[in-house]
């Protein structure tokens, strides 16, 4: 099997950096048991599409084989710094690239020193990579992409996978519900911004541990335009379209509010 | 000391491949040029600067997008590289910059005395973003000039556009207060494009000026109409437009720098000076100045 974990988790750095708030500890939390059961699925290659990494022009991937550094979040800036060790599976990602142009969907990969890693590829790697372990695959979220085009390339990155034999685990990383707090709050207070989101995103994940994914697929639409869902919803459709459109059931390691917005760290079960 | 002022705005935009079509060193990426008319434009816009004489140039910059409140860089000296993440191919720039730090603070404490949510930016490790480097190379490429960078609030994608931009106008009469009380010769700078629909493909070189041209008409007409309007200082005009033209013509002004300039320059109805207009993968780019001395609003050096 190629695929042996798939996992959807928050961008935000906030259960990251400061995780002696308790809103956001409960979620720091989730993503060290995610980490966990990641690791325990024995994955050669974690394979990440973020909603942070932004695109216009392409498909990208990110193709350079080794990246250590230190990032500071352009809104958070104030908590300090975010380091990152990433190593990347440059014959999988080459792959892709290819695949993905001959897919119609224009594509390449990016190889440059000093290239802006999104904190939410920084979070997998620091929550669910520690120690920069496995080799990742990083691919973009071309803003001009829609859900079908999203869930076409979690299909070739998994296809591409199998063909190298390499068993990979698949992470979406973006936000659940988007209203979020634009000014400063008590941070032990944090909670998600609206009642309507805050069921929304209830439904969703309850819909998720049932393993209802045809009426999950039939909701996502309306949860996406009701609850502001980050960037659509397309981090789940990359999932999806890896999994192969189906998964049997989910555990939800963590749901909470990070600053207004709706986060979780779900772990679907194949 | 005496009452300081804004000298001069400018509406100039960032599109990095206006760095790459000029080969300065601090790039990487070379090319065979390119976009001549717009680096040209900036050319005579570099040469009023360099009249002008300012202390301090601000800059508002729609690619340091912030969701809580609006941010200053507060780090005296900011160095490293800059790699654009839409165009790496074209922009790997290693900058340094001096930033006015106490300026930046008083623009940072009477935008929140105004009521808005306002933050400094102190970490030293912090990348700036490719638009604030672009414009600020683009008009003074020697960076002998102390800066105040401001990040774009993103209420008006947020808000409504309406909202949003009544932030920015509050954000730039904090501006305003900061650099009367202040003493200071500044220089605004909105780093902004007119129509932002573009081209989803790039061509092979991207400076194949035969690719190059509006990608959509009705947005080139928006644009024109809008130079135009502003050639002639018909400001109120402009403004009242700015909602649709925005809506219609996906123009990057909507982030905010157009208006924020405005509001610290108190909205004059005084005419532009166009330096030279043009498209970069189909974005409509105007480089506009609005010379506040040359018009008797601001004293000379």
């Amino acid at each position: 099997m190629t695929v042996v974990s798939a996992f959807l988790i928050p961008g935000s750095p906030l259960p990251y950096v400061q995780r002696d708030n308790p809103p956001w500890g409960k979620l720091a939390d989730a993503m060290d048991l995610a980490g966990k059961a990641l690791l325990a699925s024995e994955p050669d290659t974690i394979v990440v599409y973020s909603t942070q990494w932004m695109a216009v022009l392409d498909q990208l991937w990110q193709t350079k084989p080794h990246m250590k550094d230190v990032h500071v979040d352009e809104n958070w800036h104030e908590y300090g710094d975010l380091p990152f060790d990433i190593s990347i599976d440059t014959a999988l990602a080459e792959a892709a690239v290819k695949a993905t142009n001959e897919a119609s969907i224009k594509s390449k990969g990016v190889n440059y020193d000093k290239f802006p890693i999104d904190t939410g590829t920084i979070m997998v790697a620091n929550f669910l990579n520690p120690g920069n372990k496995l080799p990742l695959l990083i691919t973009a979220n071309n803003l001009y992409h829609d859900w079908k085009i999203t869930e076409q390339l979690g299909q070739i990155a998994g296809a591409e996978a199998d063909k190298l034999n390499r068993k990979i685990a698949v992470v979406g990383v973006g936000g659940l519900s988007g209203s979020f707090e634009r000014h400063t709050i008590n941070l032990a207070e944090d909670k998600v911004a609206s009642d309507t989101e805050d069921k929304w995103n209830r439904k969703i994940l309850s819909l998720m541990e049932q393993g209802d994914v045809k009426t999950l697929l039939a909701e996502y639409p309306n949860y996406a335009s009701k609850a502001k869902v980050d960037m659509g919803f397309k981090h789940f459709a990359f999932i999806m379209g890896a999994l192969g459109g189906t998964f049997s059931s989910a555990t939800v390691h963590g749901y909470g509010p990070l600053y207004g917005a709706g986060g979780a760290v779900v772990e679907y079960h194949l | 000391m005496s009452k300081g002022e804004i000298i001069a705005g400018f509406l100039a935009p960032h599109p990095p491949h206006l760095v790459y079509g000029e080969n300065p060193e601090q790039n990487e990426a070379k090319s065979q040029g390119g976009w001549e008319q717009l680096r040209w434009a900036y050319e005579r816009a570099r040469a009023s600067l360099e009249e002008l004489k300012p202390d301090v140039l601000l800059v508002h910059s729609p690619h340091w997008i912030t969701q809580q409140g609006h941010h200053f860089l507060g780090v005296k000296h900011l160095s490293g590289k800059s790699v654009d993440p839409i165009f790496p191919n074209l922009f790997r720039y290693n900058f340094e910059l001096e930033v006015d730090v106490e300026l930046a603070e008083a623009c940072c404490a009477n935008g929140a005395n105004m009521g808005l949510t306002t933050k400094m930016m102190r970490n030293p490790n912090f990348r700036v973003d490719y638009g604030t480097i672009t414009t600020l190379h683009m008009i003074r490429p020697q960076w002998d000039i102390p800066v105040v960078g401001l990040s774009a609030n993103n209420s008006p994608y947020y808000l409504t556009t309406e909202e949003g931009l009544e932030e920015m106008d509050i954000l730039g009469k904090a501006t305003r207060k900061a650099i009367e009380d202040s003493g200071r010769r500044a220089v605004l700078l909105a780093s902004n494009t007119l129509c932002h629909l573009h081209f989803s493909v790039e061509p092979e070189p991207p400076e194949d000026m035969a690719q190059e041209h509006p990608e959509n008409y009705d947005g080139y007409l928006w644009d024109m109409r809008m130079i135009d309007l502003l050639r002639k200082g018909k400001t109120k005009e402009v403004f009242k437009l700015l909602p649709q033209f925005i809506n219609e013509s996906f123009a990057e002004v909507k982030s905010g720098a157009f208006t924020w300039m405005f509001s610290a320059m108190e909205y004059p109805e005084l005419a532009g000076e166009l330096h030279g207009y043009g498209t970069v993968i189909g974005t409509g780019n105007a480089v506009m100045e609005w010379n506040l001395i040359k018009a008797g609003l601001a004293q000379a050096a």
